[in-house]
């Protein structure tokens, strides 16, 4: 045990974590030269393509030290975007180091800190590497960002590791000093067996996967393992670790990190931060597990086809398996039928939940406009939290609205801040408070509405600071808005799932946008549409959608016969998918409309 | 009854709004003439090949001569076609023979010889009566050329005369169409047809839109147009009997199509020529279209088709909906019996209220479009099934 070494790499989005990973996976010869790919743990379609880490990935490699110990090194890569979060913290709860990797051209980024104090909070043994040296913008920059380095974590300026993870400098040193610096695990393989379910997934012919982190004890294949959070029982039927694919080796022992099958069907009975023991001597307490995450935006899913609903509930049921920050509850709606309420960490979560429901279990689904989760206080002194305005009560039954306001950190080269300060009043927030991290880069303090950063705050502070601010928050508390339940009608019939709740400053313009837009999505109809936006009875916005004056196709002899069918066909389609308000046909893109509604 | 389509795949100027399959043969003399002649042997060539491979033995009530222009043939060349067809089919006495003529490709001889040779329906593609549309257009004929051929056409014998014309021209006004209509109307033929211009793919003209050296007219407008026509014709005594089609009233005869109410009856119908299309039963095929592919699969005997379907109950029955709607209507009961479906109770919403909306009538067991119900025709498709 006191050759292996269990760590993670975290770090702010891009700054070359998954890369550092191709280069330790090549180094030790885990995977040849000639099958290694670009960043090549991302292995699911979309990580790719985004050129984004989203999954934690655990990886075992070998090492020989320069002193000749022959290592284990248990790697997990993990995602530096703010909404894979969760990923991360659970990474932590499974090693007892990280390499804290910064880009030095970019320097100390909010995810750089946030990520940090999450690997600090957990007590881990943190490796600090500056990476992508090999960029030419980097020289001017490495002493300030080692500067910064030393400042954050209070390290001696000798502990910072430097190198490029594209050339493959520094990998030397960073093996070297994972072996040295960071402490074999502890624990007892002879103790009553506590591993942690750290990650999951759902396989259609095996079940259950856990990877788990053991941290005493000793698990076996045949032996009846115990689930702490449910008592559920079942035989290990297959145990091993994680190499480039799943090796199977029988054993886990304390300290070791790998994966356990035990033939576990029903997806509810795997639970991620669960501890799994054995039945026949069972541990005495589970491990801390984890705290839930908390969404942060709320969005109706429904499946494109009412029918089915079944079929959706079952794939969000096996996805949540491999992403525990996703939760969700049925709901219905009267435009849309039946489907789920779920809540996501944020944006960029909630896409790729919907791309992976659509790649990996095929469904077709309609998103509704995301929300925050209001606080309502009623007239009759009770409280409720409301994710779906739909089901916001009527105004005249409201005493107060709350809504969620998070703390926002910004870092930001000095000259952006004037940009950013007026961004943020624009999004009702409030200042709190500047210090600087040196003379030219400022950490900016703001209390906001999450609802006003959630959409498309971060990339306007992207792209008007060049794309060198960045922002991390958290949630704070619940405070009172002026907030009114915006709603749009069609042809008088209210659309439950268009609704939205917004401050009432901002709903004039709102209401008038999203009526112009849905005027363009929806199309003409056999009679004119009202388009209207309304708060309670009074509407503050309206466009007129025309009737469709003419449409039909001008020859069709002998030879145009077949044509006209199939288009017939296809246009027949396109109508089964939209929904149908009163009379009033809607495409599936209007429930989502809100999104793309430009300044 | 069946009918049976012939395509002449010969113009002598490609029009920039054109997409039927059609080739400008080698310039006039020996070569285009001997390029037509071998045109007309692989014709009947395939006649002969078809009837001896397929037993077709309904009798043919219609017989049409399409393209292209048919009217570039020589008389001599359509009787030996029609003999052709006469040899291998059961022609009926009083069958519609209709040739399409386009002005300035004939004279009042060769019209009265087109007429000895058999044909006794002639379809005159006059288009417009006005040069610049004309024009625009790149027809070949002038206005004045045009209302000849009427002449000539009637003096030859004719009484089955049809126009063809064209609306919705780029920047085309209501008075402007009002002008054509009302010479058309003058000249009192048997049967017009009205096409709003459509801008097919690939060709010269979706490429003048598309670099906007022609402007598509917008809906509303092609709307007024179609609507002011329906109105117009009617008024002055023709009856709609299809989207783009109107028959003179007459006690005496029926001057419909009966040509294309077969297309529409889904009746059966064979197609010779590049291009054609065929339909037996349940099956369509359709030739391909390249004139010198054609000649060498009938040099070898082959049937030169390019596709085939077989359609299903449900395929059919979706045609059966969308030709009836755009036709004659659809007669309820002659459905169910077919299609053991009842469409009107299966969409008894919709109907009830394109009822109420005055778009659809119930008549005689039929349902059927009104005029308003035709503008949308596509629209209400989309919504039966
Ligand atoms: N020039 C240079 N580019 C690098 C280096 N390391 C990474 N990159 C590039 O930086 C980009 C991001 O690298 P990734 O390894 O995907 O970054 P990451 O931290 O894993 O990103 P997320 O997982 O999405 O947070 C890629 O285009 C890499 O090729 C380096 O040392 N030098
Ligand atoms: S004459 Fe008729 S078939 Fe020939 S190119 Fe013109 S429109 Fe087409
Ligand atoms: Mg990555």
């Amino acid at each position: 045990m006191e050759n292996i070494r269990n760590f993670c790499i975290i770090a702010h989005i891009d700054h070359g974590k998954s890369t550092l990973a191709d280069r330790l996976l090549e180094y030790t010869g885990t995977v040849a030269a000639r099958d290694l790919t670009k960043q090549m743990l991302d292995d699911m379609d979309l990580e790719q393509e985004r050129g984004i880490t989203i999954k934690l990935h655990a990886v075992q490699i070998k090492y020989q030290s320069h002193d000749k110990k022959n290592c284990t090194l248990n790697l997990i890569d993990t995602p530096g975007h703010v909404d894979f979060t969760y990923e991360v913290s659970r990474s932590l709860a499974a090693c007892e180091g990280a390499i804290l990797v910064i880009d030095a051209t970019q320097g100390v980024e909010a995810q750089t800190i946030s990520n940090l104090y999450l690997a600090i909070d957990a007590g881990l043994e943190i490796i600090p590497f500056i990476n992508k040296v090999d960029l030419p913008s980097a020289k001017t920059m490495i002493d300030t960002v080692k500067k910064q380095v030393v400042d954050l974590i209070g390290c001696k300026e000798e502990e910072i590791l430097m190198g490029s993870a594209k050339s493959g400098m520094g990998t030397d040193e960073v093996l070297e000093a994972i072996v040295t610096r960071i402490p074999a695990p502890k624990g007892d393989p002879a103790a009553p067996l506590q591993a942690l379910i750290f990650d999951s997934v759902f396989d259609e012919y095996r079940g259950a996967v856990a990877y788990v982190r053991v941290m005493e004890g000793t698990i076996r294949e045949k032996d009846k393992i115990r689930f702490f959070s449910n008592g559920k029982e079942f035989q290990a039927e297959d145990v091993g670790i994680l190499e480039m694919q799943k090796k199977r080796t029988g054993t886990l022992s304390a300290g070791d990190v790998g994966y356990v099958i035990a033939n576990v069907k029903d997806v509810h009975d795997t639970k991620v931060g669960d501890t799994i023991t054995l039945a026949d001597n069972p541990a005495a307490d589970p491990l801390p597990g984890y705290k839930e995450a908390k969404p942060m935006v709320f969005s109706g899913m429904y499946p494109s086809n009412s029918d089915d609903f079944g079929e959706l509930r079952d794939a969000l049921d096996k996805l949540k398996l491999n992403d525990a920050s996703l939760i969700f509850e049925p709901e219905s709606s009267v435009a849309l039928g039946f489907g789920f309420r779920a809540g996501f960490l944020g944006l960029l979560h909630m896409e790729i939940v919907r791309e992976r429901l659509e790649r990996e279990y095929n469904q077709n689904l309609i998103n509704t406009v995301p929300n925050v989760e209001y606080r309502v206080t009623t007239t009759d002194k009770e409280v409720i939290y409301v994710d779906n305005p739909a089901l916001m009560p009527d105004a005249g039954k409201i005493e107060k609205v709350e809504e969620p306001f998070v703390k926002a950190q910004i870092i930001t080269p000095t000259e952006y801040i004037g940009n950013i300060m007026k961004l943020c009043m624009d999004r009702r927030g409030v200042h709190k408070n500047t210090t600087y991290l040196s003379p030219e880069r400022a950490d900016i303090h703001f209390e906001l509405p999450l609802s006003e950063i959630i959409f498309d705050f971060y990339d306007k502070l992207k792209s008007l600071s060049r794309g060198y601010a960045s922002l991390d928050y958290d949630f704070i508390d619940y405070f009172d808005s002026d907030l009114v339940k915006l709603d749009i009608l069609l042809n008088g019939e209210p659309v439950d799932a268009l609704s939205t709740i917004i401050h009432r400053a901002k709903s004039y313009e709102w209401g008038r946008k999203l009526c112009r837009k849905l005027r363009e999505l929806i199309p003409r109809q056999m009679f004119e549409v009202a388009i209207q936006a309304a708060i309670g009875s009074k509407v503050i916005a309206r466009e007129s959608l025309s009737a469709i004056r003419k449409n039909v196709l001008a020859k069709c002899y002998g030879g145009d016969i077949t044509r006209k069918r199939k288009l017939l066909e296809k246009q027949k389609e396109g109508k089964r998918r939209m929904k149908r308000v009163g009379s009033v046909e809607v495409p599936q893109e209007a429930f989502f409309a809100v999104l793309s509604l430009e300044e | 009854m069946a009918s049976i389509y012939i395509h002449i795949p010969f113009c002598e100027h490609k029009c920039i709004y054109c997409d039927f399959y059609s080739v400008v043969p080698a310039e006039t003399g020996t070569e285009g003439y001997s390029q037509r002649q071998q045109y007309i042997s692989s014709l009947k060539a395939e006649i002969e090949i078809l009837a001896e491979n397929k037993s077709c033995n309904e009798s043919i009530g219609t017989i049409f001569f399409g393209g292209g222009t048919p009217s570039l043939l020589h008389p001599s060349e359509i009787e030996q076609i029609l003999d052709t067809l006469a040899a291998h089919f059961s022609i009926e006495a009083g069958a519609e023979i209709t040739l399409e003529a386009n002005p300035g490709t004939v004279d009042k001889n060769k019209l009265a010889d087109f007429r000895t040779a058999g044909i006794n329906r002639i379809s005159i593609g006059i288009q417009s009566f006005h040069d610049d549309d004309l024009k625009f257009l790149t027809r070949i004929h002038s206005s004045s050329e045009a209302k000849k051929c009427v002449k000539d056409a009637s003096e030859a014998g004719f009484e089955n005369i049809s126009f063809d014309l064209i609306f919705s021209l780029p920047g085309q006004t209501l008075s402007r169409w009002k002008s054509n209509l009302e010479q058309a109307v003058e000249l009192q033929p048997a049967h017009i047809s009205c096409y709003s211009l459509s801008v097919e793919p690939k060709t010269p003209l979706f490429y003048m839109i598309q670099s906007r050296q022609a402007a598509q007219v917008e809906m509303e407008r092609d709307a007024d147009l179609y609507e002011f026509t329906i109105d117009f014709l009617s008024s002055h005594g023709y009856e709609q009997y299809e989207v783009s089609n109107f028959a003179r009233r007459d006690p005496a005869s029926d001057f419909k199509c009966r040509h294309n109410l077969n297309y529409w009856n889904h009746s059966n119908y064979l197609g010779f020529g590049p291009s054609a299309h065929s339909f037996w039963i349940n099956e369509r095929w359709w030739n391909i279209s390249n004139l010198s592919e054609y000649i060498k699969k009938i040099n070898i005997r082959t049937l030169p088709v390019s596709e085939r379907e077989k359609l299903t109950a449900a395929q059919l029955m979706e045609e059966a909906i969308f030709l009836g709607l755009r036709s004659e209507g659809i007669d309820l009961n002659g459905f169910r019996r077919k299609f053991s479906r009842d469409l009107s109770a299966e969409n008894e919403r919709v109907i009830s209220e394109l009822i109420k909306q005055d778009k659809i009538i119930l008549v005689n067991g039929r349902m059927r479009l009104t005029a308003k119900g035709y503008v949308i025709c596509d629209e209400i498709c989309q919504k039966l099934h």
